[in-house]
């Protein structure tokens, strides 16, 4: 049976990080699905609340200009949203997972995304 | 040159980039990415995109290290930049170095930043020479035979 086509929300502020993660999305999902991108918290505290539909699956970065990820992910659920809400970040430390899953994360994964790492979250997620 | 001699030229340099831990796992991710997603450019696009990220950076936190009071918490938000794109691309051994040079922002010590300065800025254009490298050698196998790839 076909997998239904998903909407993600990549919230990443370098550019670098985006492309990869697009193309692991890509490789993950099988391509069809759609990607938004938001370059800080703020802009995507705002592409979750004019969505049309709501988003499937939001991968959240830490370190942000304007907004960073722990300040984004409150505002989304603050909106009442319950998308899964996976945090992206290279500093792993327990304390760091600890302070995105305690501003509504529902997962963490480490820093760079790849076609593996995301076949777990989208399986996790039962997005696959 | 044959396309065949390019290949192997291509194929060595890729080799001793990883055996001398100048790339990791995460470049051959990409490499697969490329390949799986029938995106010939992918990997040109991301490494174009890291040398272009690093190179900035690094003037920028030259920049920084140069003023009478250095303001090591953005030394730090430059380097833990460069940490994310050095990772993000696979090179490794600036990643490692970026991990050391953070320790140095933390300890706000100037002297030890500006040596981890001159040890990133020597591992990214070791890098960047290899990248560059690698590139040609790709452009002229697909310029051969405009279907590989």
């Amino acid at each position: 049976m076909a997998r239904k086509m998903i909407r993600v929300l990549l919230v990443e502020d370098e550019e670098i990080n985006r492309v990869v993660a697009r193309a692991a999305l890509k490789a993950a999902g099988g391509g069809g699905d759609v990607v938004d991108e938001a370059e800080n918290g703020a802009v995507a505290v705002q592409r979750v609340r004019d969505a049309a539909a709501p988003y499937d699956l939001v991968l959240m970065d830490k370190q942000m200009p304007v907004m960073d990820g722990h300040e984004a992910t409150r505002r989304i659920r603050g909106m009442g949203v319950t998308t899964p809400i996976v945090a992206v970040s290279s500093d792993g430390l327990p304390a760091d997972v600890e302070a995105f899953i305690t501003s509504g994360a529902d997962d963490f994964t480490s820093k760079p995304l790849s076609k593996e790492k995301l076949g777990i979250i989208l399986a996790k997620f039962r997005l696959a | 040159m044959a396309a065949a001699a390019l290949r192997d030229q291509l194929t060595a340099l890729l080799s001793s980039m990883f055996s001398q831990g100048l790339v990791d796992e995460q470049f051959q991710q990409l490499q697969m990415l490329q390949d799986e997603g029938g995106t010939p450019g992918f990997v040109s696009e991301v490494v174009t995109l890291f040398c272009d990220d690093a190179d900035r950076i690094i003037n920028e936190i030259a920049t920084l290290l140069e003023q009478p009071v250095v303001n090591f918490d953005k030394v730090d938000a430059y380097v833990h930049q460069l940490k994310g794109s050095s990772a993000s691309v696979g090179a490794q051994k600036v990643k490692f170095t970026c991990m050391q040079f953070r320790q140095f922002c933390q300890d706000k010590s100037r002297d030890g930043c500006l040596m981890a300065l001159a040890v990133v800025r020597n591992d990214f254009y070791d890098l960047r020479n290899k990248f560059q490298t690698m590139l040609q050698l790709e452009q002229q196998i697909q310029a051969y035979d405009p279907k590989q790839q």
